[in-house]
């Protein structure tokens, strides 16, 4: 290391030093956005229930290398668990998201016994048929769910019995916002802590795991369990806001975006997930606003770009220039 | 930062009083399909719409009339209220318009209830829909209104026994829920009811079933696209027509996959509210219009919905301004002369009463194109499917 390089460096760790950095800065971005934004509060909910979607996919698949395509079964399913039970119990908004966690949580652990034993193409496929088997029991049950139609009639109360949902969207955005926090701070903490160790080195290497003796299967489980549980609060916060549920929720397509914008930000760190959503779907919403025809191109573009120049994702991008420049003291020779 | 935040702030506030003050501008925001595999209904929306504007100007009422387009690309409510609250929020849109898919609309009821905005529905044919605000006005039809006539007739023209097959979804299973009930009612006998999986691309086993309980007639109700090639397809070749089982439809043959079927849809026989063939000045005009404005369009259900949905809108603008509640009451029981034929808005149901036609294809002879030739009208009627 030479002489000239110890300042930067110094600064660096400063910089890495203030704890939990990047979450103030997001969170504080996101408060910004509320008053910078004040007609768009509608979109900015539905980009905060999506990044929270995102996030639990990211620690499935970012964190666990678990690699599904079928995601969106458990918010859907958290989705109907949610609206049904505003529609038939209570329409306590609160109580409606533990419900809708509890629903993903449990689909995930009864489907993750069966997928966690699969790896690679297969797990691909039984995550995919899951949701499908998912959708086509909404579908068929339809006196309960309202089948292709959707399940109508969810009519939320205020939040803690002190917010209205307001026709701006005000309490919706706060109320989103205070969930992806939350839920947040809950992935933060598992993730550092030795659960979240061991399945980063089961995604390294599952062989080596077992041979040191961690027990991965129930460890996959495990996770997919957490992932499922966050991934219910997304579809119950979303069925809560738009108040209404439809088939759509079990989409092929919805897993697929998510997994676009997890590697669009960078899979396998918490942060990555949230900037990955938040740059796909402003880029949706500006092309689709500006050229409402044709605008996919955009989306296609975007994506290939990212796939060819940065395939780490966005947080890939500093070091992609880092490396390029030459200046860096990591840098491989 | 704070005066960038002040300064954005100060010019939103000012596009926002721009907006207000230029009262004499009515904005309409439709929310419809411009991308992914439904984007045709958009597409056929939107060219109906301007060729209502190019025959009838861009102004009713002294007030200008802008539309503005969102895609919302399929089924997916979310987008849909998003979408809604942003137009009504940000652009002051004075009605909403499009809605191809149930949910869509579903999820816009409480919006449009709080800010007593008229929407006009220019598809979304579940019954249920209109009964969830006051504000929302239907252009289309309902699965009961074309079902149940056709249930009818057919049992008049002596078909006394009948297979249903439908999609299995909401809308299939309301179609044969309304045909069912109208054909039992009538003294007729449904000895089978077959829902046919969605994404089926083999129609061959049901067919068959269809064949080997010799009915006098097969009533079916899938989605447009791949899904009727198939099963008209199948019904050709599996020779049903000559042993006399009849078919009897109702969306199947419209106009934008017509000519794919090609000779396998001749003879095939439909209840339906539109026919592009249909005789009319009314229809005439609007065809020919439409076809100068955008090379190579046809005229189906998607296109008349629009038109008419168009039409409605003007009348309110006319009327009531941007006055919402006024302009909804403005319309009720109006009459009008649309392509399809006489129409008109029931107060109650807010769904257009109209004549249901018989039709079966035929090839025109002057143009050589596949058409649905109307062999009279069958019933004219509300929505059936509305229940107290």
């Amino acid at each position: 290391m030479s002489v000239q390089e110890i300042p930067l460096t110094t600064i660096r760790t400063r910089i890495r030093g203030v704890p939990l950095m990047p979450e103030a800065v997001m969170l504080a971005l996101a408060v910004i956005a509320y008053f910078l934004f004040p007609y768009d509060l509608a979109l900015l909910t539905r980009i905060m229930v999506m990044m929270l979607f995102v996030l639990s996919l990211d620690l499935v698949l970012g964190y666990a290398g678990i690699a599904t395509l079928g995601h969106a079964a458990l918010y859907g399913t958290g989705a109907y668990a949610a609206g049904l039970f505003a529609v038939h119990v209570s329409a306590d908004p609160v109580t409606g998201l533990v419900v809708g966690a509890a629903a993903g949580a449990a689909l995930a652990l009864v489907s993750g016994l069966l997928l966690m034993r699969a790896h690679g193409l297969t797990l691909l496929m039984l995550s995919i048929a899951v949701t499908l088997i998912c959708q086509e029991i909404a579908n068929k049950a339809r006196d309960l769910t309202g089948g292709a139609d959707g399940l109508r009639g969810i009519r939320m109360e205020p939040v803690l019995g002190l917010f209205k949902f307001d026709f701006v969207g005000r309490t919706g955005f706060w109320y989103a916002l205070a969930v992806l926090c939350v839920c947040y701070a809950v992935l933060k903490v598992v993730t550092l802590s030795p659960i979240g160790l061991s399945v980063r080195g089961i995604k390294d290497s599952a062989a080596r795991m077992v041979a040191i003796g961690s027990p991965v299967y129930r460890r996959l489980v495990t996770i997919y369990t957490i992932g499922g549980a966050v991934a219910g609060v997304a579809g119950a916060l979303a069925a809560q806001v738009t108040q209404l549920v439809s088939l759509e929720v079990y989409a092929f397509n919805l897993s697929a975006e998510a997994l676009i914008m997890l590697i669009l930000g960078g899979a396998g760190r918490l942060h990555g997930a949230i900037i990955g959503t938040l740059i796909f779907m402003v880029v949706h919403h500006i092309a689709a606003s500006v050229d409402p025809f044709n605008w996919l191109f955009i989306i296609g573009a975007l994506v290939l770009g990212i796939v060819f120049f940065v395939p780490a994702g966005m947080l890939g991008i500093p070091a992609a220039l880092r490396n390029l420049t030459g200046r860096n003291g990591d840098a491989r020779p | 930062m704070n005066n960038l935040v002040r300064a954005a702030l100060a010019a939103a506030m000012a596009t926002l009083c721009a907006g207000a003050c230029w009262a004499d501008t009515i904005k309409v925001g439709v929310i419809a399909e411009f991308s992914g595999p439904f984007a045709i209904y958009g597409k056929q929306y939107k060219e109906a719409i301007e060729t209502y504007v190019a025959q009838h100007g861009s102004q009713s009422g002294g007030h200008d009339i802008e539309f503005i387009y969102k895609d919302v690309g399929g089924a997916n409510p979310d987008l849909a209220k998003t979408l809604a609250q942003e137009l009504l929020i940000r652009d002051r849109v004075n009605y909403l318009a499009g809605l191809t898919f149930t949910p869509n609309a579903l999820a816009l009821a409480p919006l449009i209830e709080q800010s007593e905005t008229p929407t006009v529905i220019f598809n979304a044919a579940t019954s249920a829909i209109n009964k969830q605000s006051p504000y929302f006005l239907r252009t289309s039809y309902t699965l009961w209104q074309v079902s149940t006539p056709l249930a009818d007739w057919a049992y008049d023209q002596g078909i006394h026994t009948v297979v249903t097959a439908v999609s299995d979804y909401g809308p299939g299973i309301d179609a044969e829920n309304a045909f069912k009930a109208a054909f039992e009612k009538k003294g007729g006998k449904v000895i089978d009811t077959i829902r046919m999986p969605l994404a089926t691309t083999d129609f061959t086993p049901f067919i068959q079933r269809v064949r080997s309980q010799a009915p006098n007639g097969v009533f079916a109700f899938l989605p447009g696209g791949p899904p009727t090639f198939g099963f008209t397809k199948s019904y050709n070749e599996n020779g049903l027509a000559k042993e006399g089982i009849r078919f009897l439809g109702t969306a199947e043959t419209e106009e934008s996959n017509l000519q794919a079927l090609g000779d396998a849809a001749i003879g095939l026989t439909t209840a339906f509210h539109y026919s592009e063939a249909h005789d009319s000045d009314v229809n005439a005009a609007f065809t020919k219009k439409l076809g100068e404005l955008s090379a190579g369009a046809v005229a189906n259900w998607a296109s008349v919905g629009a038109y008419d949905g168009t039409h409605l809108i003007y009348k309110m603008v006319e009327a009531a301004g941007a006055d919402g509640p006024k302009a909804i009451e403005a319309v009720k029981s109006l009459k009008w002369e649309s392509p399809r034929g006489p129409v008109e808005m029931d107060p109650k149901t807010r769904t257009l009463i109209q004549n249901v036609y018989i039709r079966d294809v035929e090839r025109d002879k002057d143009s050589g194109r596949l058409v649905n030739r109307e062999k009279g009208v069958i019933a004219t009627v509300g929505d059936l499917g509305w229940t107290d």
